[in-house]
């Protein structure tokens, strides 16, 4: 995950450390990230608020257990989105179609070729939805949110190994089950 | 495309061509941007805040508590305490908050009834730039606003249509774009929020608690002075000025009803007195044997049934009287009306006033006798024996063990304790050792009318005039008028209320008390559910419409718009069409069926918040102002489905079809399309549709419209009536 402005978040986090009053500022720069990451597992409004409320009403009382690890702030409240959205849909499963949710826009191809592009890439993303929970959230995090291995390592509270396994079978899964896909040529 | 994935990371774990293919087209997936309420996420922000100043605050406890003098020596603790009064002093002097926070603050936020002529009033702790603040308001739903000031530091939002919407929750938000006079911005968005109460008035209380100051009654005087054993009730002339009763060694005495000389009219033996519907004949057991005596003629005569009698009754001009064995009716010769068949020792105790049906009792239950039809119904279970207390006027009803039941058995409406006596104004007397009280047969408008002893009181056939005993004296009292029944939709919408706070504050075997067989299936199937229990919060309700059915006065449709939300945001509503029903007009009313909507999510656009239906007007209220060339998007249909061709007049948020000839029992459907727009340039997000029904004249005065219920509200506390009644 790419992020300029670190010197400039540790900043806010330690003010916010020391006055929770201060962790408006936190609030106002992760909360569109977060609620877009709930949403697109919960896929309903209502759900995203409620999970989106409780990730960060836990995180201003953590504040100060807080441990700066060299790794961003927004990993941390992934970590605890993660767990929120588990705890919370442990034997549920989003009903929302998915094409309400990846629909995709495609740059790159010639127009002739976005079509069938879309359904392939709405195809793997169906399979996706699929995989074993631990796969489906490696991926989804690496992929839809584009975090890096470390990052995705502390919001699922395991190893960069442990993710790059659960990368590694999550794709080559896809890999299996989308046999009949073939590249757009 | 490549294998070759553009970010490094991949490259390392997937290495594989086709693997890195895949995780190519999973990365150039890109998510849209969800839904997202801007209300929820300063609603959230501000939460989050506080919840951080009280932690702040707790903090600052820890700091009171390292600074106290245990710590420090006493010059220290002496050094703070004056620095301390220094910002005592200091902070004093500054408005609430400071000068370096904006305070926003209403009288409204977070009230669920705020009356609807009034504007919306915001205070801030210090002076704002009018311009900017102003222009900062944002209002929920869409209403067009002007502006007020109280100096500088006091604003007023008042609609320009007049009167805030009912039923309506407000946002009013303000936003950083606010600066103070020292052009200082807000730190955060602050949002009121509050909810707007009904447009009619508030429905008669429930039940209002019994509370007398001084006794309603009028009139009280001592008649007679009785044996205090008295073997019956006093009985009135049909005229209501004269009370006969059976005074010591069986003497039947008249007294007039407004105090007098009490005159002997028969000297000793009787029992079992009943006077004729016109007055002139009095029946009473002597000796077992019947003595019919003219009051006017002076004439007498003798009937000797085979059993003893052990109740007379005059229906018309016809004696009934009972016996162990069954009804006979005395006219040119004894007919046998019904035999009981039981093999206890068992009596008629009592025959009802149309003659149909009479009631028996062995030595530990009771019966109901059907005596044209000969069969029979227990009342109560074992030990009923002895609990018989009357019948209704119109001998629909039977009364024992303070129950009110039907001919069926079933009870209809349990009264609170003491002796009844039920008027032909079907006013319900309920006498004891230390008042009376006056209640309506459905368990409405309990009154206490006095404090006192009241035993046996028995209605004047003018439901006025009441007697009563007190040790061994008759007293008489003038009750006060009983007070003007309200319209069934009113009383309808008094239960539908009572049901859905019962619902609301997780009840469900109070609600069911609200429910009759049908309803009790209904709401047994879950769908709707008696409690809702999803994801999100029943907040409040409020009748939306409510209409007598036009085939028949007891049955009336109510629909509840039932609202759902999480902390302050309402987010959803469902319509539950409810029919409510009762057999007699005396009964309570009791849900019989229930429909419902599917769940819609509220914040779409303009919503319809109250509709007024009379034969000849619908008038569609809004929550939010709408432009006024969209209301055509506001059609009344016919039952065919055809448009009712008449042009809609919009004002002040209010659709109004005048001219109408509704057809009563038709049913007609409002339709909003999604081409309605309010001034925020807002459209609902499907078409939606009330089902109304063509209007019949309401039987009784008292107020045609239904009397919406705003919720949350205190529901009476500890009301011994009317709990709803077991069916």
């Amino acid at each position: 995950m790419s992020d300029p402005g670190r010197g400039e978040e540790r900043e806010l986090v330690e003010r916010a450390k020391r006055d929770p009053r201060e962790f408006g500022a936190l609030y106002d720069r992760h909360f569109q990230q977060i609620y877009r990451f709930v949403y697109s597992r919960v896929r309903e409004q209502t759900a995203a608020e409620d999970v989106t409320s409780e990730v960060f009403i836990k995180a201003l009382k953590a504040m100060p257990r807080y441990q700066d690890t060299g790794r961003p702030f927004a990993a941390w409240l992934y970590q605890i989105a993660v767990n929120a959205i588990a705890d919370r849909y442990r034997s549920l499963r989003p009903s929302q179609p998915l094409d309400d949710f990846h629909d995709l826009s495609v740059s790159g191809p010639a127009i002739d070729e976005q079509a069938a592009q879309r359904d392939e890439i709405r195809r793997i993303w169906a399979i996706v939805e699929e995989l074993p929970v631990q796969q489906r959230m490696a991926l989804v995090l690496k992929f839809q949110e584009d975090m890096k291995i470390e990052d995705i390592a502390v919001a699922m509270g395991k190893t960069a190994g442990a993710v790059k396994l659960l990368i590694h079978r999550g794709v080559t899964r896809l890999r299996d089950e989308a046999g009949a896909l073939r590249p757009v040529e | 495309m490549s294998g070759q994935h553009l970010d490094p990371e991949l490259n390392d774990v997937l290495q594989d061509p086709e693997l890195l293919r895949l995780a190519g087209m999973l990365s150039q997936a890109q998510t849209p941007a969800p839904p997202l309420d801007d209300a929820f996420k300063s609603a959230l922000r501000r939460q989050l805040m506080d919840v951080a100043w009280r932690s702040a605050e707790g903090r600052d406890s820890w700091w009171r508590l390292w600074l106290s003098p245990p710590r420090l020596s006493w010059v220290g603790a002496a050094a703070v305490v004056v620095l301390i009064a220094s910002v005592v002093i200091y902070t004093a002097a500054l408005p609430p908050g400071g000068f370096n926070e904006v305070i926003i603050q209403s009288p409204q936020q977070d009230q669920s009834a705020v009356a609807l002529r009034q504007p919306i009033l915001v205070s801030f702790n210090q002076p704002m730039d009018h311009p900017s603040t102003e222009k900062a308001v944002q209002i929920t739903p869409s209403t067009s606003v002007t502006f007020a000031w109280n100096g500088d530091a006091q604003m007023y939002i008042q609609p320009v249509s007049g009167d805030l919407a009912p039923n309506t929750q407000y946002k009013v938000t303000i936003g950083p774009g606010a600066l103070t006079k020292s052009q200082q911005p807000l730190s955060t968005p602050t949002t009121i929020t509050f909810v707007t109460t009904q447009s009619t008035p508030a429905p008669p209380q429930v039940s209002p608690t019994p509370r007398v100051i001084t006794s309603l009654l009028t009139n009280q005087q001592q008649l007679a002075t009785i044996p205090s054993a008295a073997s019956s009730s006093p009985l009135w002339s049909p005229d209501s000025t004269t009370v006969y009763y059976v005074g010591p060694g069986g003497a039947f005495v008249s007294v007039p009803a407004k105090g007098g000389s009490p005159a002997t009219l028969v000297a000793a033996g009787v029992s079992l007195p009943a006077i004729d519907p016109a007055g002139g004949k009095l029946a009473y057991v002597s000796a077992g044997k019947i003595e019919i005596l003219s009051l006017t003629a002076k004439t007498s005569d003798e009937i000797t049934p085979a059993s003893a009698p052990t109740t007379l009754q005059w229906v018309g001009e016809t004696l009934y009287f009972g016996t162990n064995d069954g009804v006979y009716s005395s006219g040119d010769t004894v007919v046998r009306r019904a035999t009981i068949q039981s093999d206890q020792a068992v009596s008629v105790i009592s025959i009802s006033p149309d003659g149909l049906t009479a009631v028996y009792q062995s030595p530990s239950s009771l019966f109901l006798l059907d005596i044209a039809g000969g069969g029979n119904t227990q009342l109560g279970g074992s030990g009923a024996a002895g609990t018989f207390q009357g019948w209704s006027p119109n001998g629909q009803r039977v009364v024992y063990g303070n129950v009110i039941a039907d001919l069926h058995g079933k009870t209809v409406y349990k009264l609170p304790d003491g002796d009844v006596t039920w008027s032909a104004q079907n006013v319900i007397l309920l006498g004891s050792d230390t008042g009376v009280f006056s209640i309506r047969p459905d368990g409405t408008d309990l009154t206490k009318l006095a404090d006192g002893t009241f035993h046996a009181p028995a209605w004047a056939p003018d439901s006025s005039t009441f007697v009563y005993v007190r040790g061994n004296t008759l007293w008489a009292a003038t009750a006060p008028p009983a007070k003007q029944l309200p319209s069934p939709t009113v009383q309808a919408s008094v239960v539908v209320i009572a049901f859905m706070r019962a619902r609301q504050d997780d009840e469900p075997d109070k609600a069911r008390g609200y429910l009759d067989d049908s309803g009790h299936a209904a709401y047994g199937s879950g769908n709707p559910a008696l409690i809702p229990n999803g994801d999100l919060q029943f907040k409040r309700f409020y009748i939306l419409v409510a209409e007598v059915d036009p085939s028949s006065t007891n049955t009336v449709r109510v629909v509840v718009r039932m609202v759902f939300g999480k902390n302050k945001q309402e987010r959803a509503a469902v319509e539950e069409t409810l029919i409510v029903q009762r057999a007699l007009a005396t009964d309570p009313f009791l849900i019989d069926g229930v429909s419902a909507s599917a769940q819609r999510d509220l914040g779409k656009g303009p919503e319809v918040v109250s509709v007024k239906v009379t034969d000849t007007e619908v008038v569609v209220t809004f929550d939010s102002d709408l432009l006024p060339n969209s209301v055509g998007g506001v059609i009344l249909q016919d039952s065919t489905g055809a448009a009712v061709q008449v042009t809609p007049v919009y004002s002040d948020r209010n659709v109004t079809f005048s001219g109408l000839q509704l057809t009563a029992g038709v049913h007609y459907r409002l339709v909003v399309q999604p081409s309605v727009q309010d001034v925020g340039n807002r459209h609902p997000d499907a078409e939606y549709d009330l089902d109304l029904v063509g209007p019949a004249p309401e039987p009784t005065s008292g107020g045609s419209l239904p009397p919406p219920a705003p919720s949350p509200s205190p529901a009476p506390a500890s009301s011994p009536v009317p709990s709803p009644t077991p069916t």
